[in-house]
Parts: C-alpha cells; structure tokens; sequence
C-alpha cells in the first residue's frame, strides 16, 4: 500500500490484468552451461576410447555438418510443407465437422478420428507405399518423389488434428455471439466468417504450434521408410566412419541438439503465447 | 492393404502406372540409368562428406551407365525397400549387395553369374598364431547369436563360438580379449579392416569359407536387360573389374572375385 500513495481507495478501481511480459529468448548462464556440456558430451566422448590413430568425435562431426545440416533442413522442409498443406485440409474438415448437415458432420467426424487415433508411422508407411513414384497426365510424366509422399503422410494427422482445433475453438466461444450476429441479421456464413472465425484464430494459435513442434520431431520417422532426412544421414555417417562405437552417442546427439534448438524458441514462444492470449 | 484396394485407390486417383515394357528402351529414352544402391555399407556404397554415395557398387553403376550411354542416377535404398523400389520401376537395376535366395528370384529376375559373393571369415587379433581353421580348434570366438553358420562351424572345426546380439558387442568383447577372433560376414570384416582402428591390432588370416553369392537384379520380365547385365558382369569377370575395384577401395580380393576372373579370362 506504502508504494502507491497516489491511488487511493485502489480496490474501487475495475480491474487491469497485468501486462504480459514481452516475448523474448534470453539466454541465461544455465542454457549456456546446458549447451556447453552438451557439446563437451558429444566431443569428448571419443578421447575416452579413441587412441592416437583415430580423429574426435568433434572432428568427424565438423567434416560432415554440412551434410547432416541440409538433411535436418529438409527435416524443417518436410515439417512445414505438411503442416501447411494440414492445416488448409484440416480448416476445410473443420468446418464441415461444425457444419449442419447430419450426413457431412458425420462423415467428417469418422474421417477425424480415424487419422487421429492411428499411428503417424503407420500414415507414412500407406502414404509411401500406395501413392505411385510417378504419375503420367496427358504424355508427360511427373516425378512424385518419397518426400513429397512423405509431407503427405505426415500431413493427414495434421489435417485431423487441426479439423479438431477449429472444432473446439468455434465450440468454446459463447453462444452469445452466434445470436448477437443472428440478432444483427448476419447470416451463418457471414457470421462464421465475419465474427467467429477471427476470434478462433488466437485460440487456436497456441496449440498449432504445439503441433507443428511434434510434427517437426516427427520428421525423423521419414528415415523409417527411407526418406534421406536427418537420421538417416546420420546412420549413413556412422557406416562411412567405420562403424566406430564410440561415434554413436556424438552423432545422434548432435541430431538431438539439432532439433533441441529448433524446437525450443517455438515451444517457449507458445507459452508467450498462451498468456498473451489468455488461453 | 492388399493389390485390390490399390488398385481401386489407384483408378479413384485417375492414376496409371506408368507401362513398363521395356525397361532398355525407357533407359535409352530417358537418357538416364537408376540404380538402387546402398549408401550405409563401407565399402560397397557409403556416403563421403559432399553427400555423393561412392564405393564399388556405385562405381559398377556407373560403368553399366557407361556402356548404355547414359547418365546415372544413384537411389540409396535399404534391405525393406530394395525389392519394392524395382517391383515398381522405381529403380532400373538393383546393385545392393543381396544375396541370393529363392525367395528373393521369385520376386525379382536375378542376374546370372552372381557379381560377387560374401562369405564366413574371421577377424581376428595379430596375437593369436592361427594359419589354418583347423588350427582353431578349442579356441575361443566371438560370434553374432542367429547367425546361421555358429553352429555349422563349430560343429566341423572344433572351435566354441561365444554369441552376442548384433555387431556392436562381439566387437566390443573381442577388443576386451574374451576371445581371440569375431566370426562373421567376411564383407563385413573386410569393412572393418579399412579404419586404422582396427586394422593395427587385427587382420584376415583364414581364406573365406561357406560362400553367399550376391546378385544384381532387374525387375520380372525384363529378358532383355538381364542379358545385358549377364553379357556386362561376364565382362567384368574377364577383365577383372571387379578385382580392380575392391583393390581400388582397400579390400583383399575375395576367392570367389579372382576364381571368376580366373574362369573367365582365357575365354
């Protein structure tokens, strides 16, 4: 009470939510230790059964990073062309979920929980194997390659999953403002559109990212069906050094830190988000 | 998902498999030859820092390319899709160090003679005093559980096998010295023998027993580019192609490599 004199009488004011702070990715001392050991891990691994005769893990990591860095860029490649070609489907899904023909709703509905209760690998492994590599329209034959199958099978889970996002978020907002509209002769697409949809976008943001973050990790099961993406580069790389045990752990940890620090931002900018929100 | 259901899915989508006729004719056509090739096998096909996939399988792509040509086209395929990728034109020609099995000539169309063969050897450490595999009798060696040869060997040479999973252990008790040698995949050994890591303390004494051949494949009913490849690998023998190769990559040349050169170099 002593620091604000000036209010008095403060309990009669309307209440102010606090402002949320902004977005901001600081590094503290315990990320940069956090780091820094992680890299002490994945270098030094190898001095402890490496003799003389054979280079650090650190070495062998550095003279391929270039490869193993374009595989975990056609990682993010794959991750975002599935989550955008997810979520134009997914929005389209949604709506019919919401819409008020029985016989569409309930189509929709088996349709979403069918791709959203099977395995992803197990998408991937139908989407691989049952699209053809290429197709012929009219004379010309068009490549169909296994990662653009593969943003396919990744992208029907997407597609499920966001149709159940816009589902919920038109659900949770308050009837009132469907009959609000009604009651200014807005018709139901104008409504839709004009009044609902808006506000479902920021409640829908948070958990969007949430699942573009597991749909980028996800990525790696690609490698499963012989995608050249990140794990597979790496196993790859394991072969060409010989095979070297002491190679393992340095290897696939730097794929994980990889995917840790692309990850990570996003994650802590969807908590931003939620609060900013207030979802 | 059976072939029904794809084929229906496959009219639904206004798809058609593109017709393959003749294989030679849609390489010549194309311009390019695609091989599906390992790319996680030293030295057979492996990666190298640029990213290309190099190693005598891919080196033989390329000369197959050569004499077609064509460009080459390198597809790193796996053990679970090799078989698929040629069934469904994916890839032209197979050179992905598989054995020969018949299964395997019931789903795709072999290529005789066999290119290349593997077999059973042992890598064993430069201390123990082994000249022969009779001379391993009541000795200790390190093995793979499942392989199929464990017991066969024991049985004719005497010799007890200590199995582990996978090769990562066996490797890992040999240079803790529970045994003086690792029976396995002589390509495998081979493999190994490359790095200096293993190649100060350990070598490839014994000649290869119990020998696997491996086998180019092309799709079922493609007569004409199997001769082809018959005429090619024959050709290879002949001028010892293939010795050249694993000299060139680092490997002693396997009995079967020089017997086949051998065969077919005074025709």
């Amino acid at each position: 009470m002593t620091e604000r004199p000036s209010v008095p009488f403060a309990v009669l004011h309307p209440y102010r939510r606090p402002e949320p702070r902004p977005f901001r990715l600081r590094l503290r001392l315990i990320h940069g230790v956090g780091i820094a050991g992680a890299v002490a891990l994945i270098g030094g691994a190898a001095f402890a059964q490496g003799g003389t005769s054979t280079r650090s893990a650190f070495e062998v990591i550095l003279q391929w990073s270039p490869l193993l860095l374009s595989g975990f860029l056609f990682n993010i490649t794959i991750s975002v062309l599935a989550m955008l070609l997810g979520t134009i489907a997914g929005i389209a899904l949604g709506l019919v979920l919401i819409g008020h023909n029985p016989v569409t709703r309930w189509t929709g509905w088996v349709f979403t929980q069918f791709f959203r209760n099977s395995p992803w690998l197990v998408l991937l492994f139908f989407a691989m194997f049952l699209i053809p590599y290429e197709f012929r329209v009219a004379g010309t034959t068009i490549p169909f390659p296994d990662w653009i199958k593969a943003v396919i099978g990744f992208s029907l889970p997407v597609m499920a999953n966001v149709a159940e996002l816009v589902r919920g978020a038109v659900r949770s907002l308050p009837s009132g403002q469907w009959e609000a509209a009604e009651s200014l002769a807005f018709s139901r697409r104008q409504t839709l559109w004009m009044i609902i949809l808006p506000q479902c976008v920021k409640r829908m943001l948070p958990p969007w990212m949430n699942l573009y973050s597991l749909v980028t990790m996800a990525t790696v099961q690609a490698s499963i069906v012989g995608v050249t993406e990140m794990l597979t580069l790496t196993s790859q790389v394991h072969a060409a050094e010989g095979g070297r045990p002491d190679l393992l752990a340095p290897l696939y940890g730097f794929a994980m830190l990889c995917f840790f620090l692309y990850c990570y931002p996003i994650e802590r900018f969807t908590l931003y988000l939620e609060r900013r929100f207030k979802v | 998902m059976n072939k029904f259901a794809l084929a229906t899915l496959a009219i639904l989508l206004g798809i058609g498999h593109s017709a393959s006729a003749d294989v030679l004719a849609k390489i010549k056509e194309k311009g390019v030859l695609t091989v599906g090739v390992k790319a996680d096998y030293k030295p057979f096909g492996f990666r190298d820092p640029s990213g290309a996939i190099v190693g005598i399988e891919p080196d033989l792509a390329a000369d197959v390319a050569k004499r077609l040509d064509v460009k080459l086209e390198l597809v790193p395929v796996i053990s679970a899709n090799r078989i698929e990728f040629l069934q469904q034109g994916k890839i032209d020609l197979m050179i992905a160090t598989m054995s020969d099995t018949p299964e395997r000539r019931k789903s795709v169309l072999g290529i005789d003679p066999q290119y290349y063969s593997d077999s059973v050897n042992v890598l064993m450490s430069k201390k123990a005093k082994v000249a022969s595999w009779e001379d391993l009798k009541g000795k200790v060696l390190c093995g793979t559980s499942g392989a199929w040869y464990n017991k066969a060997v024991n049985a004719k040479y005497g010799v007890e096998v200590k199995a582990f999973d996978g090769s990562e252990k066996p490797l890992f008790a040999l240079k803790g010295g529970e045994c003086i040698g690792y029976l396995y995949d002589q390509t495998f050994v081979q493999g190994k023998l490359i790095d200096t890591e293993w190649n100060t303390d350990f070598a490839m004494p014994l000649p290869g027993i119990m020998e696997a051949p491996w086998m180019l494949a092309v799709a079922q009913g493609e007569g004409a580019f199997a001769k082809f490849m018959t005429d090619t690998t024959i050709d290879w023998m002949k001028t010892g192609f293939i010795v050249q190769e694993e000299t060139k990559w680092g490997i002693t040349p396997t009995a079967y490599s020089q017997r086949m050169h051998d065969k077919y170099k005074g025709n």
